[in-house]
C-alpha cells in the first residue's frame, strides 16, 4: 500500500495497515528548501517553485503527502486585497493582506467578481496542483485548503468589526459569510478540478480561544455546511484550540474528518464521536516537532495514536525549520507502531 | 453633592454597563455621574475599571470571548470619553507613556489589543503602531513621542525574532526606555535572552508590570533631576 492509497482509503472508510502520517496544511521545509537551493518567499509566486517545495517534504521524509499553498491569503486576493509576500525578506515571513477590502460597516455590501478564479493566484494554483500530480501524484496524496468563511471575513474586513459585528448584527455577517462561501465553493472548485486528492477547511479564526460555542453553531455552521455540500473530493474540517465543545458541531457540518489542534484532548474527542468517524491529530507542530527532542516526538505521536486518532496530522501548520533528526523520528513512530 | 446612596448606585450603572457592554447606558451614567457631582476618577476607576477587571474575569473563565471584550472595551470607552475631561489629576501613582504594536510579519493583533486597552484604561498614553510593524518604525516613534515604555507583541516563532533586532536597537539609542514583550511563544526565558525589562502572560499582568516599571523609571529621573538641583 503507498502513501497516496492509504490516505483514500482512509477516507473511503477501508481498511488500513496503520494510520497514515499526513496533513491537510502547509508542511513545507527550511531542509525541503535547501534541497532546491530556493527561498521561501519566492515560493509563493512562482508554480514550479512552488510545486517543488511542496513535493520536497514527501521526497526527503517520506511525509504521505504533498500540499500547497502555504499562506492564507489565496481567497482575499482574488477578492481584490493586497498582499505582501515579503519579497525582500530573508526569513521565513509568511505572506500577509496588506490591504482589506471592507473597512467599516458602510463597505459590506460586496460583490463576487464575476472573474474570480483568473483572479489573483487562482489560475497559479491551479497549475501548482497539476505539477505536483504529475510528479508524485501516483504515490502520494496531493491536498490543498482553503479558508472556512469566518476566517476569511477576517482577511477582508477588520477582524474587531467582524467579531463585535458578530454579535451585534449576525445578520449583517451572515450575509457576508454566505457570499464568501460562494468564493470558497468556486475556488475549491478549481482545485478539484486540477485533481487533488483532498481539500481542507481551515476555520482558524473560529477558534473556541476566540468565539463562543454558541455563536460558532448559530452564526457559522450553516455556511460550512452550505460548503461541505459542494466539495466532493475528500474533505477535512480543521479548527484550532480546545475543540471538544464544537466537535459535535463540526461534525454537523458534513465533512468527512474533523481536525483538532495540541490544545485539545484528542481521547475525550474519540469517546464524543465513537469509533467510525475521522479524526486527524494532533502533535504540536512547532513546540515539539521542531523545538523537541527525538525522543518527545516519539512519545507524543505515540500517545496520538494510542489516543485514537485515525491518522497522525499536526495541529496547525509544520513549522518550516524542522530538524531532520526530528522528522524522521516522527516517520518512523508511525511506521512501526502497533496498535 | 451626590448622597452616598446615589454614589453607589451611579457606580454600579457604570460597572454594569461595561459588563452589559451597553455603550448608551455607559455614556447616560457618566453624564449623571458629573452632574450629581461625582468625582471623575471615582467614576473612572470605581465604576467603569472596576466592570472590567470582572469582564476579564469573565474572560478568563470563558464566559466571555473576544467579541464580547471588544464590546466591553467600547463601553468602557464610550464612559472614558466623558469623564476624562473632568479629571483633575489622574493620579495612579504613575502616568505613562507606551508605544505598542505587533512586529514585522506578524498580522495577529488580537492578544495586542487586548493589553492596550488595559494601558488605556489605567489612563497611558498609547501609541498604537497596529500589525505587521517595520523594526524602524517601533524605534522612531519612541524617539518622537519619548515614550517611557515599548511594548511588542509577536505569535510567531520566525516574528519572534524581530523583536530581538527592536530591543537592541532601542538600547543603543535609548538607554532608558523599558521594554515589555509578550505573544504566544515568548516567555520568561525569551525575554532575559533578548534583554527586555518584562514579559507578561497575559494582559492583566501586563499592566502590572508597567506600572511598576514606570514608577521605577520616574523615580530615576526624579533623582537624576534632584542630584542636578543640589
Ligand atoms: C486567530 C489566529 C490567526 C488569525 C489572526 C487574526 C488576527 N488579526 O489576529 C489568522 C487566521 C489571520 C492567522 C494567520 C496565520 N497564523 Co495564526 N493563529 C491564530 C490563533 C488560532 C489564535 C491567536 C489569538 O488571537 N489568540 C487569542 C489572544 C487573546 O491570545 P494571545 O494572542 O496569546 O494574547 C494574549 C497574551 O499572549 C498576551 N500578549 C499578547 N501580546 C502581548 C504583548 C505584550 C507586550 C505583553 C506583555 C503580553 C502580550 O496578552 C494577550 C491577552 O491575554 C493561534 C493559535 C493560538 N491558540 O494561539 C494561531 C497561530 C498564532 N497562528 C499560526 C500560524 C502558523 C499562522 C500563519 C503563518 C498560517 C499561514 N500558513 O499563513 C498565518 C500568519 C500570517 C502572518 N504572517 O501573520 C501559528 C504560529 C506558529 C508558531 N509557533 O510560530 C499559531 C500558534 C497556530 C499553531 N498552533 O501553530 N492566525
Amino acid at each position: 500500500m503507498n502513501s497516496r492509497e492509504r490516505v483514500l482509503k482512509l477516507f473511503a472508510g477501508e481498511e488500513v495497515d496503520r494510520p497514515p502520517c499526513f496533513s491537510g496544511m502547509g508542511n513545507v521545509t527550511t531542509e525541503g528548501l535547501k534541497s532546491l537551493n530556493q527561498k521561501f518567499a519566492a515560493t509563493h509566486l512562482d508554480a514550479k517553485m512552488m510545486a517543488a517545495a511542496a513535493a520536497s517534504t514527501y521526497k526527503l521524509f517520506g511525509f504521505e503527502c504533498a500540499v500547497a499553498p502555504f499562506d492564507l491569503c489565496i481567497e482575499a486576493e482574488a477578492m481584490g486585497c493586497e498582499i505582501n509576500v515579503y519579497a525582500h525578506s530573508e526569513d521565513l515571513l509568511y505572506p500577509t493582506i496588506k490591504k482589506k477590502l471592507i473597512h467599516n460597516e458602510a463597505e459590506m455590501e460586496i460583490q463576487i467578481p464575476s472573474d474570480l478564479t483568473k483572479r489573483g493566484r487562482v489560475p497559479l494554483m491551479a497549475e501548482v496542483i497539476g505539477l505536483i500530480k504529475r510528479d508524485i501524484g501516483k504515490e502520494a496524496a496531493v491536498g490543498s485548503y482553503v479558508l472556512g468563511p469566518f476566517t476569511l471575513a477576517g482577511q477582508v474586513m477588520e477582524l474587531n468589526d467582524l467579531l463585535k459585528l458578530s454579535f451585534k448584527k449576525p445578520d449583517k455577517i451572515g450575509k457576508l459569510l454566505d457570499l464568501l462561501s460562494d468564493v470558497i465553493i468556486q475556488v475549491a472548485g478549481e482545485y478539484q478540478k486540477a485533481g487533488v486528492d483532498y481539500i481542507t477547511v481551515r476555520e482558524m479564526g473560529a477558534t473556541s480561544d476566540v468565539l463562543s460555542p454558541r455563536v460558532f453553531k448559530s452564526l457559522i455552521l450553516p455556511y460550512l455546511k452550505k460548503i461541505f455540500e459542494k466539495i466532493t473530493v475528500p474533505n477535512v474540517l480543521h479548527i484550532c484550540g480546545k475543540t471538544n465543545d464544537i466537535v459535535p458541531f463540526m461534525m454537523e457540518s458534513g465533512t468527512k474528518a474533523i481536525s483538532v489542534d495540541q490544545k485539545n484532548d484528542v481521547a475525550e474527542t474519540r469517546k464524543k464521536v465513537g469509533p467510525k468517524t475521522l479524526v486527524f491529530g494532533n502533535y504540536d507542530p512547532y513546540n515539539v516537532l521542531v523545538a523537541g527532542t527525538p525522543d518527545l516526538i516519539r512519545t507524543t505521536i505515540k500517545k496520538c495514536m494510542d489516543d485514537g486518532v485515525s491518522a497522525v496530522w499536526p495541529g496547525c501548520d509544520i513549522w518550516p525549520t524542522v530538524p531532520a533528526d526530528n522528522f524522521k523520528a516522527m516517520m518512523d513512530e508511525v511506521r512501526n507502531y502497533r496498535r | 453633592m451626590a448622597t452616598e446612596e446615589k454614589k453607589k448606585e451611579l457606580l454600579e450603572k457604570l460597572r454594569n454597563a461595561v459588563i452589559q457592554y451597553d455603550e448608551d447606558t455607559a455614556k447616560e451614567a457618566a453624564n449623571e455621574a458629573l452632574s450629581t457631582g461625582m468625582e471623575a476618577n471615582d467614576a473612572i476607576f470605581n465604576g467603569l475599571v472596576s466592570g472590567m477587571v470582572e469582564v476579564g474575569r469573565m474572560f478568563e473563565a470563558q464566559e466571555y470571548f473576544v467579541p464580547e471584550l471588544l464590546m466591553c472595551a467600547d463601553a468602557l470607552y464610550a464612559g472614558l470619553d466623558i469623564l476624562k475631561p473632568h479629571v483633575k489629576q489622574l493620579d495612579l501613582g504613575v502616568k505613562g507613556s507606551v508605544v505598542i504594536g505587533t512586529v514585522e510579519g506578524d498580522v495577529h493583533d488580537i492578544g495586542k489589543n487586548i493589553v492596550k486597552m488595559m494601558f488605556d484604561v489605567a489612563g497611558f498614553t498609547v501609541y498604537d503602531l497596529g500589525r505587521d510593524v517595520p523594526l524602524d518604525k517601533f524605534v522612531a516613534e519612541q524617539l518622537r513621542t519619548d515614550s517611557d515604555l515599548v511594548c511588542l507583541s509577536a505569535m510567531m516563532t520566525t516574528t519572534m525574532t524581530g523583536m530581538k533586532k527592536v530591543i537592541d536597537d532601542l538600547r543603543t539609542k535609548n538607554p532608558n526606555v523599558k521594554i515589555m514583550i509578550g505573544g504566544a511563544p515568548v516567555s520568561q526565558d525569551v525575554a532575559d535572552k533578548y534583554g527586555a525589562d518584562g514579559y507578561a502572560k497575559d494582559a492583566t499582568n501586563a499592566l502590572k508590570d508597567a506600572i511598576n516599571m514606570v514608577a521605577s523609571l520616574k523615580k530615576m529621573k526624579d533623582e537624576v533631576e534632584a542630584k542636578k538641583a543640589k
